[in-house]
């Protein structure tokens, strides 16, 4: 399973103190985002990852903590219609 | 979006040491990921709870034809106004296969194709377009 | 009859004469309606015999939404004025929309934020009192390309007690007794929120009042703000990105303010404190 993030267009967002207020053009909706979902976002970018392949992207810029939870962080964003799980 | 990098130089040498900030995969407090929902659906109030008329005020006294248009009373082949309009609920159901209290199959599928039909401006429209949103 | 109030003007047709005569009376003091008019209402007999029987008043315009039952002809004003809401709810595309009052002293305004029946109108109706220019107390509207506030002075909807509290001067409608809401009476909007019909003011500081609480000030985040407010908006989904837009930049340069007032008194006061 690839997952992949929209492309640079699709999105706009906005730092709204420690979120990230998100509105996803395709679909007209808006979304708020906390940590760690821009960081995920960031890191899929267009081409995609696997779950693995994210977890190592993200364990190399950052120290994680539960990173056992990434899946259901993932499954947060694909319900939201913000990443694509293909 | 946000990239806590820091890499920091050392004169002459060779290596760069990162310093990564922490990133709390767990869910902490709640989902990282809240959606925001239409407003239209709370200005109806319980959407499910909103009025179609058949048909809409404008047309009082018109038959509908079976294909959904009004037509002139006592047109052949037309039906009769129901008398009562329905309710979002009644109208959910019955776009999904059940038919509307009160109607035979005829004119269920009359009533319906009229439903289908409305346009912005007519009595009901903003109820049945409520309807079709996913989270009514 | 036709009326303009700030940027939307409206038409108002009527199967009956008196509802159009108390909206005349009302309006008596706003600049006459555009040839061509934003919105169109009408009140029309719910049956054509209930026009002369029992007589039921239906509210049709351009934008419908159905109600949960017609009002008897005594209470046609209020159907007339409900309906001009709605339209603007629904149809309203040039301003981001919010459901508050607004008021302005000093070229700053105030917006308070709040279903129908928190007590926001009858708030603005205190501080039109004292000397607040009133922006309007059913809808904010929010520039979207610079984010000042176009003031939309309707009639104040005020309801039983507030009534009282505010009796006094000012041109007053009808008094309508035994509606959905109970006693309502609309008060027109003073000499200075009426001149001031077309002037733009940027709101500094955004307020969440809650009425019957014991006294109690809190700052509130801009994050929870921009969340209560996609909810307070009728047509924040419908703008899209102008709408995303705006609303961001509000809750990013304004501040927002969590208020539970016990009565009108203590929120004139707090209000004072907090306004600096």
């Amino acid at each position: 399973m690839i997952y992949r993030a929209p492309p640079a267009d699709a999105l706009l967002a906005e730092p709204i103190d420690a979120f990230t207020a998100v509105y996803h053009r395709p679909s007209g909706q808006t979304h708020l985002l906390v940590e760690p979902a821009p960081e995920i976002l960031d890191a899929l970018g267009r081409d995609g990852l696997t779950l693995a392949k994210l977890r190592a992207a993200l364990a190399e810029r950052y120290d994680l903590t539960e990173a056992d939870d990434l899946a259901e962080r993932l499954e947060e964003l694909v319900a939201a219609g913000l990443v694509s799980a293909a | 979006m946000s990239d806590a990098d820091r890499p920091d130089d050392q004169p002459n040498g060779p290596a760069t040491t990162t310093r990564r900030r922490a990133l709390m995969i767990g869910a902490g407090a709640g989902a990282a990921v809240l959606s925001i929902r239409p407003a239209l659906a709370q200005t109806a109030g319980s959407v499910l709870a909103c009025e179609i008329p058949v048909p809409d005020p404008g047309r009082a006294g018109s038959f509908i034809a079976p294909d959904g248009s009004t037509v002139p009373a006592g047109t052949q082949g037309a039906f009769a106004p129901p008398g009562r309009a329905f309710k979002g609920e009644e109208v959910k159901r019955a776009l999904a296969g059940s038919q509307l209290p009160g109607t035979s199959m005829e004119s269920n599928r009359a009533y319906v194709n009229y439903i289908r039909r409305l346009q912005r401006g007519q009595g009901g429209f903003t109820c049945f377009a409520s309807l079709q949103m996913p989270r009514a | 009859m036709k009326v303009r109030v700030g940027p939307a003007s409206f038409r108002v047709g009527s199967a009956w004469s008196q509802p159009l005569a108390q909206l005349r009376a009302l309006y008596a003091d706003y600049p006459p309606g555009d040839s061509v008019p934003d919105f169109t209402v009408r009140l029309e007999p719910t049956r054509p015999w209930r026009r002369w029987v029992r007589p039921s008043v239906a509210i049709a315009g351009d934008y419908m939404l159905p109600e949960a039952a017609p009002l008897p002809l005594a209470h046609a004003l209020l159907a007339a004025e409900m309906a001009m809401n709605l339209q603007v709810a629904l149809g309203w595309r040039r301003h981001l929309l919010l459901h508050a009052a607004a008021v302005e002293k000093d070229g700053r305004a105030l917006v308070m934020t709040g279903e129908s029946g928190a007590g926001k109108s009858t708030l603005a109706a205190m501080l039109m009192r004292r000397g607040w220019r009133l922006l309007g107390d059913e809808f904010a509207l929010v520039d979207l390309h610079n984010g000042s506030l176009h003031p939309f002075p309707r009639p104040i909807s005020l309801k039983n007690d507030s009534i009282a509290a505010l009796a006094g001067e000012g041109r007053w409608g009808p008094e309508l007794v035994g509606t959905p809401k109970g006693t309502i009476r609309h008060l027109v909007p003073d000499a200075l929120a009426l001149a001031g019909m077309n002037r733009q003011a940027m709101p500094a500081m955004l307020l969440f009042p809650r009425y019957g609480f014991a006294p109690a000030t809190r700052a509130v985040p801009a994050s929870e703000a921009f969340v209560r407010l996609t909810a307070a908006s009728t047509n924040y989904a419908n703008l899209g990105e102008p709408g995303f837009r705006a609303l961001t930049r509000l809750v990013r340069e304004v501040p927002t303010v969590a208020v539970d007032y016990p009565d009108g008194a203590s929120a004139l006061a707090m209000v004072d404190e907090i306004w600096g």
